[in-house]
């Protein structure tokens, strides 16, 4: 059983990268926009991390779902891949990693298609992500004990508290943003005051 | 009153062709249905088709909203897309120094309506929108124009009349397009062109509305008709907004390739410099607008264009710089906000402009305005930075004489009151463009 405990301990760690790569690309996503700036990154950047991070989280997720199935230890059906609660063993919280992992695969297949769909379609299927990434939270924390104590625990919850933060921050953004009527007199004002005396 | 008698032998429609004002009933008196059929009849529509756009191409008529582009290659480009057009005739001039639209809107809505009608037919259109400000009286007077119409019977394709907001912008092309589908009327990045996907993704045709009213006539009284008047290369007339430089003015119907002394009544009343085509036009100087005529062959190669027609004398005892700082101010305000040269540019410009006016200025600041000009140009969505550096460029050099004055402290106007008519209102609410 040397092999399937070496899957088993694969399926956990890649489950818990998956986690963390997940938070990283979703705080890249929510700071990307016509105004958002990382410090020190331009914005082409951000958007390119966003993409490549992404990718290898995807790499991961896959790791840790045909490790997990491949394992023998406990049983999980292919069909739990796709199809959510069908698994024996802990079904709810196994359930909840799928319908993360469909909400995610829409995401993929849209972002692929860009360039066929109209622009309303590709957003309203990314905003999925901001369903996603709870459910898939409350699935590692569910699913496996090593999520619930000791430094894991607080990394974790690190990692989803920057999310929060990122969110905090763009919304925050978006109500400070000085509304479009107001823009150009304000600048008016700013030029009048500095104007170009040297 | 347009001249016009009715062949009793061929009852076709003739009018003397020389006889001006045509599209402008007599002052005082707006054509009513009644009056209008009685003098032109009933919409002369052709029956399918594009059979009207090779009219429009011998009569040679051009876009009166201000860029000039022949108006038979609009039609035939919409005509040949893809897809039912929509056609649009747009009457919400948004140059404050002009009011020919609506003008010709409440004096001769038939023309217009009769037009709108044409061109729906020439391209196949089965929409038919009017777009004009929100004069209350106006639209309650176009409303009952098109009841008028419908009990006639004169409408093929009823017309939704969509209101404009009161914005420099409002008349262009991508924002129309944008209004018309209910949206704010803010200028859009084309390509894809308004001819292309405008309204709703269908190809739309924009025409200005006095170029339609001249439709109305060309098909009733042909192109040879509409040629006897104008030049060879700029065929017929067009309205003008003239402000002489005493003050008094109004809108008048002009033949093109009339001098510009003429219509400003420049030998009586000496102006300091003449203003042609609006806002986003360009400035002359007093020698050259009295040996130029209103056209674009002879206004070209100074730089300037007729635009939508205003012409505008400045008074000699005013300030060129005064004037022209606070249209840029007016100009800057206007902007729409949304690209960033000219939002951040157009401030910039009109701030550092101004302080030339007050002369708190340091001669550098010329190069920063020469600079920032080139920096906005060509680098909006739509032509905004374009016609405002335009019309910066023409005021510092048509007045670089009183750029010295104020350079060293001094300003030759003898009245600092603000002559060029500029609207009072800035924008404060996101309802301000819709």
């Amino acid at each position: 059983m040397i092999t399937g405990t070496a899957l088993w301990y694969a399926s956990r760690a890649t489950g818990v990268v998956s986690l963390v790569l997940f938070s990283l690309v979703a705080i890249l996503g929510i700071m990307v926009n016509r105004q958002g700036r990382l410090p020190g990154l331009p914005r082409f950047a951000v958007t390119g991390l966003h993409r490549s991070l992404s990718l290898l989280t995807v790499a991961f997720l896959g790791i840790h779902i045909t490790t997990a199935i491949a394992d023998g230890y406990v049983h999980i059906p292919w069909i739990s891949t796709i199809a959510p609660f069908t698994s024996g063993y802990e079904r709810f919280w196994i359930g909840l990693g799928t319908v993360a992992v469909d909400l995610v695969g829409a995401v993929i297949v849209t972002s692929l298609l860009r360039d066929r769909l109209a622009p309303a379609v590709w957003r309203a299927v990314h905003w999925l992500s901001y369903l996603s990434y709870p459910v898939a939270v409350v699935h590692s924390l569910g699913a496996s004990k090593d999520l619930r104590s000791g430094w894991l625990l607080a990394f974790t919850m690190g990692t989803v508290f920057a999310v929060f933060a990122a969110i905090g921050y763009r919304v925050n953004g978006a109500l400070a943003a000085v509304p479009r009527p107001h823009r150009v007199s304000r600048q008016l004002v700013q030029a009048d005051k500095t104007g170009s005396l040297r | 009153m347009t001249a016009s008698i009715r062949d009793t032998a061929t009852g076709r429609a003739t009018a003397d062709a020389t006889r001006l004002p045509r599209l402008l009933p007599a002052p005082g008196q707006p054509m009513e249905l009644p009056a209008h059929l009685k003098v032109h009849g009933p919409t002369p529509y052709r029956g399918g088709p594009r059979l009207l756009i090779h009219t429009i191409e011998s009569a040679g008529l051009t876009g009166r909203g201000g860029a000039a582009f022949p108006t038979h290659r609009k039609l035939t480009a919409v005509a040949d897309q893809k897809g039912v057009p929509v056609v649009v005739g747009n009457g919400a001039e948004g140059e404050p120094a002009s009011d020919k639209d609506k003008m010709l809107l409440w004096s001769s809505p038939h023309l217009v309506l009769d037009g709108l009608q044409l061109a729906a037919e020439a391209v196949g259109a089965r929409r038919v929108h009017l777009y004009v400000h929100r004069h209350p009286e106006l639209l309650q007077r176009l409303r009952s124009a098109l009841a008028e119409r419908a009990t006639a019977g004169l409408d093929r394709i009823a017309v939704g009349v969509v209101t404009a907001p009161h914005r420099f912008l409002a008349g262009e092309e991508s924002a129309l397009s944008s209004r018309v589908e209910d949206g704010a009327a803010l200028p859009r990045i084309t390509p894809p062109r308004i001819f292309e996907r405008g309204v709703h993704g269908a190809p739309t045709l924009v025409q200005n509305v006095e170029t339609l009213a001249h439709m109305a006539l060309i098909s009733r009284y042909g192109p040879a008709w509409f040629r006897a008047v104008g030049t060879e290369q700029e065929p017929g007339t067009m309205l003008t907004t003239v402000r002489l430089a005493n003050g008094s003015g109004g809108v008048s119907e002009t033949a093109i390739g009339t001098p510009i002394a003429e219509l400003l009544s420049l030998a009586e009343h000496p102006a300091r410099a003449v203003l042609v085509g609006g806002y986003h036009g360009a400035w002359l100087t007093p020698e050259q607008a009295g040996h130029l005529t209103l056209s674009n062959a002879d206004l070209r190669p100074f730089g300037a264009a007729v635009g939508a027609g205003v012409l505008v004398a400045l008074p000699t005892d005013r300030c060129g710089i005064i004037e022209s700082a606070r249209v840029v101010r007016y100009l800057a305000l206007e902007s729409a906000g949304q690209c960033g040269p000219c939002l951040n540019g157009l401030p910039r410009i009109a701030a550092t402009f101004s302080q030339l006016a007050n002369r708190q200025f340091a001669r550098p600041a010329l190069d920063d305005l020469q600079r920032w000009s080139t920096l906005v140009e060509r680098r909006g969505a739509c032509h905004h930075p374009d016609g405002t550096v335009r019309f910066l460029r023409s005021a510092l050099s048509v007045f670089s004489d009183e750029v010295e004055l104020h350079a060293a402290g001094r300003c030759s106007a003898g009245n600092t009151a603000p002559f060029l008519p500029i609207p009072t209102a800035t924008p404060s609410y996101e309802e301000d463009w819709s």
